[in-house]
């Protein structure tokens, strides 16, 4: 498969330090790839670079072959963007803010049509301050995916969020991925890198330490020596809590 | 074409509706300047006479006296403080500046003597900062007094003096205010709406949103600008209601005139607010512009006095300043009747500044 994101040489200096250093990698075609890495690591940095709201310092990164810093209106039509904390005017309904959003990529849409697919239909005249953590995450999804991106940016989309809310959100990007449109999505969850991820890049200062499949990066690490120390239980603790509370959503 | 309107469309649509759904921003859009127009409407209207707050103290017992008493207390120019009763009370509401002058009617006054008509004198007391109003009030009861000597005793009167009035037009004082409480509203409608709300949308990240997504810059603001010519339009339209049902108000001009200044108004005073409120980062950085904004225009342009009471040098720096040609224009078209048409000058200012704040606002907008 063809890389649909090619990043070379990636580089961001904030106040004469690098934050993003130097970083080269490729996302397939509808494939879920995901940018791990602690606090600080350069993860946001780098997915605002490629959504065209920061300026790039060093390197290139090109999207459907159009070079970021030089066709940001084109790259602004085929990408999706899920910012970490997703804000909307207040005291308005949420098919406004479709119709709005829609708008500004010079097109007209059916909101309900949008709101189903996050499950939100019966929330169609409710304000965005209303909604729960979950839903205004789901709604924001709905949000970016108006005028059929080609690619889709999450950044830390289950920040905050119950085990049900999250698991639903997982759900919820697969579909989006099954529908074709390539997935890139930071968090500093590994299960949920682990469970969703084709394949991942894990990033520490700025830098890519390694980059391939949550499974090829688990086998390399057994074929190191590595044992864990603590026996591992057949289930943990969030399989208890799901098995007692059920799947379905609270909000 | 039509699809780089369509944002600017739906924005509009929205962003009106946004407004009826919010009761704060009801309140600082239709109420708060409704208020202000009912609170100084009625401190400047009225019937432009002058009168005079007195106490009268009534001491003799004679009919004369009586019947005098009444007189004055149905006199329009004297409003006669009814809770007054003796002269410690006068004395203590004249030096709390309360009263203006005290009539007293000593024992005696009003008795009818030999010639079969009353005769006294009456005292006016007024306090030391009061001599002006003590003095006319003393020539006011003089004239009443010769009225009614003519009666009692006829004598020629040779030289006499007519006053009349030149206020053909029957203009009132309301009617000059008015057009400066209008200019007030469009300056807090334009300025302190934006300068709030930009920064609060850019600190929650809305307008970063709005930066990811193809909307440009130019489409936000028509929009913005539209909708807010919307909403300045439904206001002065209910303060224009206001003033014709409680205060009379003369409407001499045309409506479509009106309309056209209240447009170009409410984009200017806007554009002010946008150049701002697009400029800050944060509310700590919009509020003191806004108000160092504010301040010069609501005391130089004519709100709450009238220019011309200015020294001619202030003026000639004064008629420049944005609102002044705002105010004009609309105190021209609602006192004097003139149209669009004869306010060139006023016209050529407030379209300068037009393109000078729009290009400043364009040109100092940040998303975030």
């Amino acid at each position: 498969m063809s890389n649909i994101v090619e990043v070379t040489n990636l580089t961001k200096i904030y106040a004469g330090k690098k934050v993003v250093k130097d970083i080269s990698f490729g996302v397939k075609k509808g494939e879920i790839f995901g940018i791990l890495g602690p606090n600080g690591a350069g993860k946001t940095t780098t997915l605002e670079m490629i959504e065209t709201i920061r300026s790039i310092d060093g390197g290139t990164a090109t999207l459907a072959g159009y070079d970021v810093a030089t066709d940001p209106e084109k790259i602004k039509q085929l990408i999706g963007v899920q910012p970490q904390t997703p804000s909307f005017e207040e005291k308005t309904k949420l098919t406004e803010l479709i119709q709005f959003f829609a708008s500004a990529y010079g097109e007209r849409v059916d909101p309900m049509k949008f709101l189903e697919d996050v499950q939100l239909a019966d929330k169609a005249s409710s304000y965005p301050e209303q909604l729960s953590g979950g839903q205004r995450q789901r709604f924001s999804i709905a949000v970016s995916l108006v005028h059929n991106p080609e690619v889709f940016f999450l950044d830390e989309p289950t920040t905050g969020l119950d085990p049900q809310a999250r698991r639903n959100l997982w759900d919820l990007i697969r579909a989006v991925r099954d529908r074709g449109v390539t997935v890139v999505m930071t968090t500093h969850y590994m299960d949920e890198a682990e469970l969703l991820c084709d394949r991942v890049a894990v990033m520490d200062n700025g830098r890519i330490v390694a980059i391939d499949s949550p499974k090829n990066l688990i086998r390399a690490l057994l074929k190191k020596g590595f044992k864990k120390k603590i026996h591992v239980e057949q289930a943990n603790l969030e399989d208890v809590f799901i098995d007692l509370t059920g799947k379905a959503l609270r909000d | 074409m039509k699809r780089a309107l369509l944002p600017v469309i739906t924005f509009v649509r929205i962003d009106v509706k946004r407004l009826f759904r919010d009761k704060v921003a009801i309140f600082f859009v239709f109420v708060f300047p409704l208020i202000f127009l009912l609170i100084f409407g009625t401190i400047f209207s009225g019937d432009n006479g002058v009168s005079f707050r007195v106490a009268v103290l009534n001491q003799s017992d004679a009919e004369f006296s009586r019947t005098f008493t009444e007189e004055i207390k149905n006199n329009k120019i004297f409003e006669v403080d009814k809770d007054i009763s003796n002269l410690d009370q006068a004395y203590a509401k004249m030096n709390r500046g309360q009263l203006d002058a005290t009539i007293v009617l000593p024992s005696g006054f009003g008795s009818v003597a030999e010639g079969n008509y009353p005769v006294g004198q009456a005292k006016v007391l007024y306090d030391q900062n009061n001599q002006q109003a003590g003095q006319t009030l003393s020539s006011i009861l003089e004239g009443i007094f010769k009225q009614k000597n003519q009666v009692f005793v006829p004598a020629e009167t040779p030289l006499t003096v007519v006053a009349e009035s030149t206020a053909t037009k029957g203009l009132t004082q309301f009617d000059y205010t008015f057009s400066g409480i209008l200019g007030f509203t469009l300056l807090s409608l334009g300025i302190f709406g934006p300068t709030t709300v930009f920064p609060r949308l850019k600190q929650r990240g809305v307008l970063r949103r709005y930066h990811m997504t193809t909307l440009k810059v130019w489409q936000y603001f028509v929009g913005n600008v539209l909708s807010n010519a919307v909403v300045g339009i439904l206001a002065i339209a209910l303060m224009f209601v206001a003033a014709v049902l409680v205060f009379d108000l003369n409407m001499r001009g045309d409506y479509l005139s009106l309309l056209a200044v209240t447009v170009l108004g409410t984009i200017l005073m806007f554009g002010i607010g946008l150049a701002l409120g697009g400029w800050a980062k944060n509310e700590n950085q919009a509020a003191p512009m806004a108000q160092l904004v504010t301040l010069p225009m609501m005391f130089l342009s004519g709100v709450f006095f009238p220019t011309f009471l200015m020294p001619e040098l202030l003026q000639s720096i004064t008629r420049f300043i944005p609102l002044t040609p705002i105010i004009d224009s609309m105190r021209m078209v609602v006192t004097e009747g003139r149209t669009l048409f004869e306010l060139g000058p006023q016209m050529a200012i407030i379209v300068g500044w037009l393109i000078i704040i729009y290009a400043l606002a364009f040109k100092v907008f940040r998303w975030e």
